[in-house]
């Protein structure tokens, strides 16, 4: 249906152009292109998601390494992997790092790759802050939205066959254009859209997995007293909505949820004791 | 001891740090809606901010200190509601990545955006990340340590 709908729009673009000079165009390099881009849009199946996320994750890890501290990324990956259990996709080959950095964000990579700055674990008070940020990390990954935006944005670069390859050979040429592509978008970020859902469904995780369902808005309120002239946090502040607008949101959609699970424990002794040195 | 470690590690938690009532809201002497209201709020009311509580914050109003729920608050001064609209924020905004022609930070710390556009992959990092993976039952007696009771819970329409 699609592969039809984009060749009537080819039809009509084409057609509409002849109307001004004659185009030396050949009809069936035309089709094969229409055939590349439906065969590009095809779902891209779990290991190959896996797979795509763990040569992202490499390159984040290029641009900064783990904190070296065992303990810090075990506790991390106890706390993910709770959450992440309370989901719809339970058993991805879950793993959480903390990267070595003073700045403040947090990334979610395709296949269930979730990486957070020591500079953002920092500034938080107590394990249900942790859980919030986790959970809406958890939510991109369920709902694919790097993966669907890297798969969008790819295409303008690696068309049809190459973008087919890229996905299926990892170690062919077209792979690191997608690699790279996929690594950059971390520095453009997602829709609007995307990051509002993953709000409003990780208090959901947080709250399944038996937390104060206000630690991700507690975060925000964190964030949003940060000056916006500290560049600790400038990509966090290009890359997602203002954290007023992040908070409002959720106020209107999610407040019986946030209520209802207000009383569930914050664990901050547990959470202090974990990250200090 | 504790309270040391707190200092340390949360410096935000500094006292008194502003903030403004973004939506009129009641004043309360303890953090339940059920409780006595001290004073109504305002929309645009300075106050200080001195402990927070899950959904609620004990604040230092002009009429007195009690809680408020916590988002009728907007936190920091008037400066920190525009993110990027001025001074070195723009400053550091100042290189363009050659793939994709956006804007990007060039600041001196690390993970910035020019950093991840151009980072180059790291396998012994990523090999070392695999190794700190946590399997379910792992998770599940964490869970319980910390006593937390895993509940149903919709996702929103």
């Amino acid at each position: 249906m699609k592969t039809l709908l984009l060749l009537a729009g080819l039809a009509f673009a084409v057609t509409a152009h002849a109307q001004f000079r004659m185009p030396s165009f050949d009809i069936n390099k035309m089709v094969d292109t229409v055939k590349n881009v439906g065969k590009a849009v095809k779902e891209i199946d779990e290991a190959e998601e896996v797979a795509i996320g763990k040569d992202v994750a490499s390159r984040l890890l290029g641009a900064a390494p783990l904190v070296a501290d065992a303990r810090l990324q075990r506790y991390v990956n106890h706390v993910g992997r709770w959450l992440a259990v309370q989901t719809e996709r339970p058993d991805l080959p879950w793993q959480f790092g903390v990267l070595d950095s003073p700045n403040v964000n947090a990334f979610a990579v395709p296949g269930g790759t979730i990486f957070i700055t020591r500079g953002l674990l920092e500034r938080m008070r107590n394990e249900a802050e942790l859980a919030g940020v986790l959970g809406h990390e958890i939510v991109h990954v369920l709902r694919k939205h790097h993966l669907k935006a890297i798969q969008k944005g790819a295409q303008s670069s690696l068309a049809g066959d190459a973008m087919s390859m890229a996905i299926k050979d990892r170690a062919g040429p077209a792979r690191d254009k997608l690699i790279a592509f996929g690594t950059e978008m971390y520095s453009r970020g997602l829709d609007k859209g995307d990051e509002l859902e993953a709000d409003r469904l990780g208090i959901v995780i947080a709250a399944r997995a038996g937390y104060d369902a206000y630690g991700l808005p507690s975060v925000l309120q964190t964030l949003q007293a940060m000056s916006a002239q500290d560049s600790a946090i400038a990509l966090m502040f290009k890359t997602h909505p203002a954290p007023g607008e992040r908070l409002d949101a959720l106020s209107e959609k999610m407040q019986p949820v946030l209520d209802t699970y207000s009383t569930q424990p914050q664990l901050a002794d547990r959470f202090v004791r974990q990250i200090k040195k | 001891m504790k309270f040391l470690a707190l200092l340390l590690f949360l410096p935000l938690l500094a006292l008194a740090e502003p903030a403004t009532v973004i939506r009129a809201t009641d004043l309360k002497k303890e953090p339940a809606t059920d409780s006595a209201t001290i004073a109504a709020l305002a929309e645009n009311t300075a106050v200080e901010v001195l402990e927070r509580k899950s959904g609620w914050t004990r604040v230092k109003a002009a009429d007195g200190e009690g809680w408020v729920r916590m988002l009728s608050l907007r936190l920091g001064g008037a400066a920190a509601t525009k993110p990027g609209a001025s001074g070195l924020t723009q400053m550091f905004n100042v290189a363009r990545t050659g793939t994709s022609g956006t804007q990007v930070t060039t600041g001196v710390r690390g993970l910035d955006a020019e950093q991840i556009a151009n980072a180059q992959p790291n396998p012994a990092e990523l090999a070392k990340l695999e190794k700190f993976a946590a399997d379910r039952d792992a998770a599940s007696g964490f869970a319980s340590q910390g006593k937390l009771s895993p509940t149903s819970v919709d996702y929103p329409k």
